[in-house]
């Protein structure tokens, strides 16, 4: 039977974080549907995309959780960054203030997730070029001296959302190659598919408390 | 020529016929030896043995030729004798070769005659082979169609370990098809064909289901993992099952429980484990923090659940199943947490007092209850498991409420001696406005909310109007008065900054409008006695004509309303000198005024009565004039300053 689209090895879990209307939704609407929504209402709560997408040869699921960015989510959002193998933090590069919370969110991203989860910080809005609040340089700095990833990104033309995403991924794939992320570990964030063909009864393992023998 | 030749000759003949020599003669003579050949041939040849012309060979010319002739006639007799007896010879061949075709063409004609049936039973045999290797092909076809291959057979046995292959899906398949397919024969009159292929396909399809369903259940109950893998053959033999409901349901029913199993281990696992090296924090590590460890409990319950759905998805892809199959699986999956996810919350529930994180949680489970609600649909167990533990919640915030009111009228406090509100209306005010505050962190739809808040302010409000009602029982009637238009003053002001609080407002300043009626006619009365002119009020009131003129009424003589309306004089060059003290103690200014405005208002209704009546000649005063100088209406501006 063809590979079909379920056939994928790894399941990473995300989480997309940042003040409301940076464009959180969007990123996540445009990477997992190409396209650009340009009226997004503001996310109830949490939502949540996934998408298959392919490192080194490996097919890899992405269940990606959008939150709120509205502060009275704020209680609500926390409970979903344990868990996470991957972190998106947005800022708009058109609204300083967005950046200045950057490091709050930052704060809640390493308390809340685990050692091993990959922050990835994202200036988004590029496209607004002459609205530009804040520069890449510093951004860029700031993110060099928290050991985050960067890429300054648009959710509408799509330019360099894909990579964002795809970046992230490749590094958690990484970590779990050198070992340093323990895959059997709850809550890592990443759930393991072997791909190999299983034995049809598989002895070693107990029955499960059913015993309907029908 | 020659026909004038002749008719030369006849001519001369006509006249020398009597002569022959001459006839002779010419006849020589006309003869052209030049142009004759045969004597010129006869010449030559005779020129070849008549040498030497003497007599005697003169004389024996004749027989010398004869002779010559006759031996030549018998060379050539000779020679044809040879030839006669070869043509002889050839004839004796040929006819030979006759009688022998004749013989054979007989015989060839009886052959034929005898083979003539041969042929055509040998015609009959071929088209009759023609015929049977056709239906050999039919018949081919048809077990091809018809019947399964043995290798197709052994497939469908599957291995000794009880593995499937592809093959066996093939096989089961063509089967399958083989099975419908008789349903065409039976139409035809291939009948009893049909119905003991249907009947051998029918055993066939039995023992490969129950080998099937033996496969899919023991695979299914493997998927205990964190996240199950879903192989493509299993998503196969969900496919297959379809066509047996009951197994396709058995097979589920198994990946429920496995699935079931494996989110409650996931669920304890969060609670007592937490991450790798314990980051993130299990989630019970923070059970002192209601707030949060519910909400994680229910963030992991939501994704969960979202996960899980998509794995029966994945399972069911190739499957034509209804949302509501789906909505049954998912039901049975989510509801091994139930238990376990209840038992903490209630626990949490039943030990909390505080109003306001009760409220809360309340607030968190109506939020989940929608988010979770996208996921499962309102009848699993999961979703009502959630209701339940928010209707816990709920009562126990009314709880806590009802509570705090009875604290409130259990130890009811004297009011201060500045009439202004007591602690205990401040706190609960804080209270309030704590509790009301939570809705807007809160996501909840504005219905519940407008139905919430009627019930928290009926909880709070009622009882703090008591409380106040019953502690200045104690006190007289101004003194009430300004102390509970002083409490519901400080009611109104924090209800007016919500939501859904204007019939409560209205129903309190109803309360502030009595007690402010207290007010104005007590002030109203304070000013008349002072300035002596209540008696005569009261006795205007009160009058009928039958008693006769009104100034001769006793106390309402000229004197005495002169001297009483010089104080009321007096009184209009100040008017603020003469109010109740404990209208100052009102906190709103607002009332303050309103008070003196409406208690001048009613004074100055009284003074214009007994003007009117005053100047009425038929009360026969001699000079009104000189009793009431002022007109009503200059008294009113009087007053308004
Ligand atoms: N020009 C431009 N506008 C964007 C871009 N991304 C988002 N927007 C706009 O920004 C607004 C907010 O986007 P959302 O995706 O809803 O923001 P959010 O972060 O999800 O907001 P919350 O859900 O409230 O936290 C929308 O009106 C988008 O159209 C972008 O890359 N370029
Ligand atoms: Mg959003």
């Amino acid at each position: 039977m063809a590979a079909g689209p379920y056939n994928y090895s790894y399941i990473f879990k995300y989480i997309i974080i940042g003040d409301m209307g940076v464009g959180k939704s969007c990123l996540l609407h445009q990477f997992t549907e190409k396209k650009f929504m340009a009226d997004c209402p503001h996310t109830i709560g949490v939502e949540f995309g996934t998408r298959i997408i392919e490192v080194s040869g490996q097919k890899i699921k992405l269940q990606i959780w959008d939150t709120a960015g509205q502060e009275r989510f704020r209680a609500v959002t926390r409970s979903y960054y344990r868990g996470a193998a991957g972190a998106l933090m947005v800022y708009d590069i058109t609204r300083r203030s967005t950046y200045n919370h950057l490091s709050s969110w930052l704060t809640d991203a390493r308390n809340l997730t685990n050692p091993n989860t990959v922050i990835f910080l994202i200036g988004n809005k590029s496209d607004l070029e002459a609205q530009r609040d804040v520069t890449y340089e510093e951004a860029k700095q700031f993110a060099d001296e928290n050991g985050l990833m960067f890429l300054e990104c648009s959710a509408k033309t799509g330019d360099n959302v894909e990579d964002a995403f795809l970046d992230t991924a490749k590094k958690i794939y990484q970590n779990i190659q050198d070992g340093s992320l323990d895959l059997n570990a709850a809550e890592s964030g990443v759930q393991h598919k072997p791909a190999t063909p299983r034995n049809p009864i598989n002895t070693d393992q107990a029955p499960i408390d059913k015993g309907c023998a029908c | 020529m020659t026909d004038r030749d002749g008719a030369t000759t006849t001519d001369s003949a006509s006249s020398s016929a009597a002569n022959p020599l001459s006839r002779k003669l010419n006849k020589i003579l006309e003869t052209r030896l030049d142009n004759d050949k045969e004597m010129l041939e006869s010449l030559k040849a005779l020129s070849t043995f008549f040498n030497e012309n003497s007599l005697r060979t003169r004389r024996n010319l004749r027989s010398d030729i004869e002779r010559r002739s006759l031996s030549i006639n018998e060379e050539f007799l000779q020679t044809f004798q040879g030839v006669k007896e070869q043509l002889d010879s050839v004839y004796a061949d040929v006819k030979a070769m006759n009688d022998c075709c004749q013989d054979m063409t007989s015989r060839l004609k009886a052959a034929k005659e005898q083979t003539h049936d041969l042929i055509s039973q040998t015609t009959k045999l071929h088209a009759e082979s023609q015929k049977v290797q056709m239906k050999l092909q039919v018949a081919d076809v048809f077990l091809d169609k018809f019947q399964l291959k043995p290798n197709e057979v052994k497939a469908l046995r599957g291995n000794r370990d009880g593995s499937l292959s592809q093959e066996f899906f093939n096989s089961l398949n063509k089967v399958k098809t083989i099975h419908n397919d008789c349903k065409i024969l039976l139409r035809t009159n291939q009948q009893t064909a049909g119905l003991e292929i249907m009947e051998a396909m029918a055993l066939h399809q039995e023992s490969a289901f129950e080998r099937l369903y033996r496969w899919t259940q023991n695979e299914c109950r493997t998927l205990t993992g964190d996240s199950p893998d879903i192989s493509p053959m299993l998503c196969q033999s969900m496919e297959a099952l379809q066509d047996r409901p009951v197994l396709f349901r058995y097979s589920l029913d198994e990946y429920g429980t496995a699935r079931r199993t494996a989110v409650v281990r996931g669920l304890i696992d969060a609670l007592t484990r937490g991450g790798p090296g314990g980051t993130p924090r299990p989630i019970e590590l923070h059970s002192h923090d209601p707030l949060r460890y519910v909400g994680d409990m229910l963030a992991w319950l939501h994704q969960a659940a979202a996960s899980e759905k998509e794995y029966v998805h994945s399972l069911l892809k190739k499957c034509a199943v209804t949302t509501e199959q789906v909505q049954d699986i998912l039901g049975h999956i989510t509801e091994g947490v139930c238990r376990p996810f209840k038992v903490r919350v209630e626990q949490v529930l039943v030990s909390e007092q505080d109003a306001v994180t009760l409220y809360k949680l309340n607030n968190l489970l109506k939020f989940y209850h929608n988010t979770i609600g996208q996921i499962v649909n309102k009848e699993a167990s999961l979703l009502t498991t959630i209701t339940e533990i928010q209707d816990l919640s709920h009562r126990m915030f009314f709880n806590s409420l009802n509570c705090h009111a009875n604290k409130l009228l259990d130890k009811v406090e004297l009011p201060p001696a500045d009439l202004s509100t007591p602690a205990a209306l401040s706190q609960t005010m804080q209270l309030l406005k704590d509790v009301l505050a939570c809705h807007d962190a809160s996501v909840v739809a504005i219905d519940d909310k407008k139905q919430d808040f009627k019930q928290i302010l009926s909880c709070i409000v009622d009882p703090l109007v008591q409380m106040c009602s019953v502690s200045a029982s104690r006190l007289n009637a101004i003194d009430m008065a300004c102390y509970m238009i002083n409490c519901i003053y400080i009611m109104q002001t924090t209800l007016s900054l919500y939501e859904f609080t204007d019939t409560r407002l209205e129903m309190l300043q109803a309360q502030v409008e009595a007690q402010l009626d207290t007010l104005v006619n007590e002030q109203a009365a304070m000013v008349l006695n002072r300035v002596g002119l209540a008696e005569a009020y009261k006795m205007v009131q009160a009058y009928q004509p039958k008693q006769g003129p009104l100034s001769s009424l006793q106390g309402m003589d000229a004197g005495t309303l002169k001297s009483a309306m010089m104080q009321f004089d007096s009184f209009l060059a100040n008017p603020d000198a003469l109010v109740l003290p404990q209208c100052s103690l009102i906190l709103s200014a607002r009332i303050r005024e309103s008070i003196k405005k409406r208690s001048m208002e009613l004074i100055n209704e009284s003074y214009r009565l007994l003007f009117d009546r005053i100047k009425n000649p038929a009360n026969e005063y001699k000079e009104p004039q000189g009793i009431v100088p002022r007109t009503p209406d200059q008294v009113m501006k009087l007053l308004q300053y």
